[in-house]
């Protein structure tokens, strides 16, 4: 693999994946990965459905718990009891393909939770930092809306907005536009870059091959379990080193 | 025929109190069936194998044996195996609480598992722990799902409380049965029970028809 200068290289990375394994009774999810994650950069995880992509996410914030190997974040492996891996959760946010507001609290109040529930903020201060939060993806004058009452793209940038309330080191995003209509895909991709532009860490797990292309500094090709390949966009979309990935993206419609 | 409807008014004081009574104990089987409920719906979906036995035991138990069997049960059974002299009152109670709480948890049991696991996902993914995501996310909405349901287990168990009457609790049965007795008024008494019960029940059913309308799952 050729070397490429990665963002923030010389400091030690975020998040450190070493040879993860994850199965599902016969199915191997994961199947050795091994990949780091330095601190400011955009990962974009690309590959087929089922390759493991999403998988990798949530164990990333232990939504599932890893057979085999270890995932490193911020120098430290992930806690095994309830107590320190709450506090690990509350440093990544995680955005949901299918959003996952909580359909019973407005906008404002979703924003709000992690931060009077977790944090034990205030109510008045909380909501101050829940408006300001959805001043900043645009959602200004939806804070009173229930999700029910906002198209699909204002709810994920809702939930974008939610995840940012808990100030996360890192932001994982499992497919977040995958559910929603064409013609909203733009303003959550929109929110995205705008948090990739101020240095924020994300991981991204998309079929927004343009998106990936643009605002990713490294790409991970992912399929049944494993990293086929991995590097800077350029390499990626232009020139691919393995057959596997040049037919994927071409499989996508992606010609360069 | 002879009919003498005055044995009604004048016996209205204690219809009224048999009334009352009746209400008490429905409102106070639910105020313990309902949190009841959810603790053994809780206890049904624990990791620790001997709880959920337990609580499965206890559902399937109280949930399938008739309650009139209950009642009686409560009433003979249970002081001699618990050394507890209850009043007939509180051996009522405690025969619709053990039955109630079987169905609620039920009710409650499908309601929360009704609340997709993405929601858990989220609120755990905020740094929640498992207890703050039951209470501020899965609670709240399943709450919602289930109150027309719980409405109608309150008009279903408002006219099983009749059933009390057997161990002589002083609800309007009872009463009723107690002035038809000593009057020889049967069909009078009998009618009028019947008339109170609906009076009372129409509306409740009409309330749950409501309730039905206003929070049944729309998605």
């Amino acid at each position: 693999m050729t070397a490429f200068a990665r963002k923030n290289a010389d400091k030690p990375p975020m998040l450190i994946y070493d040879k993860v394994r994850k199965n599902y009774g016969d199915f191997t999810a994961l199947d050795g990965v091994s990949m780091h994650v330095n601190s400011g950069e955009v990962v974009c995880l690309i590959g087929p459905s089922g390759s493991g992509k999403s998988t990798l996410l949530r164990c990333t914030n232990a939504l599932e718990t890893i057979d085999d190997g270890e995932i490193r974040f911020e120098g430290k492996p992930l806690p095994k009891s309830d107590t320190e891996t709450r506090k690990v959760r509350q440093r990544m946010g995680m955005v949901f393909q299918s959003f996952e507001l909580f359909p019973h609290k407005t906008a404002l109040e979703n924003v709000a939770i992690g931060l009077t529930t977790v944090r034990k903020m205030d109510a008045d201060e909380a909501h101050k930092r829940a408006m300001a939060l959805l001043a900043k993806v645009g959602l200004a004058d939806k804070t009173a809306n229930y999700p029910a009452n906002l198209s699909g793209g204002q709810q994920q940038r809702v939930a974008i907005a939610r995840a940012l309330a808990m100030e996360p080191h890192v932001m994982l995003f499992d497919e977040p536009t995958s559910a929603l209509d064409p013609e909203t895909v733009g303003e959550v991709l929109n929110v995205m870059r705008n948090l990739a532009d101020e240095g924020m860490t994300m991981i991204v797990v998309t079929h927004e091959m343009s998106f990936a292309r643009r605002v990713a500094n490294w790409v991970v090709v992912f399929e049944r379990g494993q990293l086929l390949e991995q590097g800077p966009p350029q390499q990626i979309f232009e020139a691919p080193t393995t057959e596997r990935t040049r037919e994927f993206l071409s499989h996508l419609g992606w010609n360069g | 025929m002879n009919l003498d409807w005055s044995i009604v008014w004048q016996s209205r004081w204690l219809l009224l109190e048999g009334a009352g009574v009746t209400i008490l104990l429905t409102a106070l089987t639910m105020l313990i069936a309902v949190p009841g409920g959810i603790v053994l719906a809780l206890m049904r979906g624990s990791r620790f194998k001997p709880v959920a036995l337990f609580a499965t035991g206890f559902v399937e138990l109280f949930r399938n044996v008739p309650l009139l069997l209950l009642v009686y049960w409560a009433f003979y059974v249970m002081p001699v195996l618990t050394g507890l002299g209850l009043s007939p009152f509180a051996t009522g109670l405690v025969a619709l609480c053990l039955n109630v709480s079987a169905y609620n948890s039920e009710t409650f049991r499908s309601g929360i598992n009704s609340i997709r696991k993405g929601q858990t996902e989220a609120g755990l993914a905020l740094g929640m722990s498992k207890g703050e995501v039951f209470r501020q996310i899965i609670l709240p909405q399943a709450w919602r799902r289930v109150l027309p349901i719980l409405a109608s287990t309150w008009v279903s168990l408002f006219k099983d409380t009749s059933l009390v009457s057997v161990i002589a609790v002083g609800e309007l049965a009872h009463t009723a049965m107690q002035i038809r007795s000593q009057s020889f008024r049967v069909l009078e008494m009998l009618t009028a029970m019947a008339a109170i019960y609906w009076l009372m029940g129409y509306p409740q059913a009409k309330i749950v028809d409501w309730i039905h309308r206003k929070y049944g799952v729309r998605e």
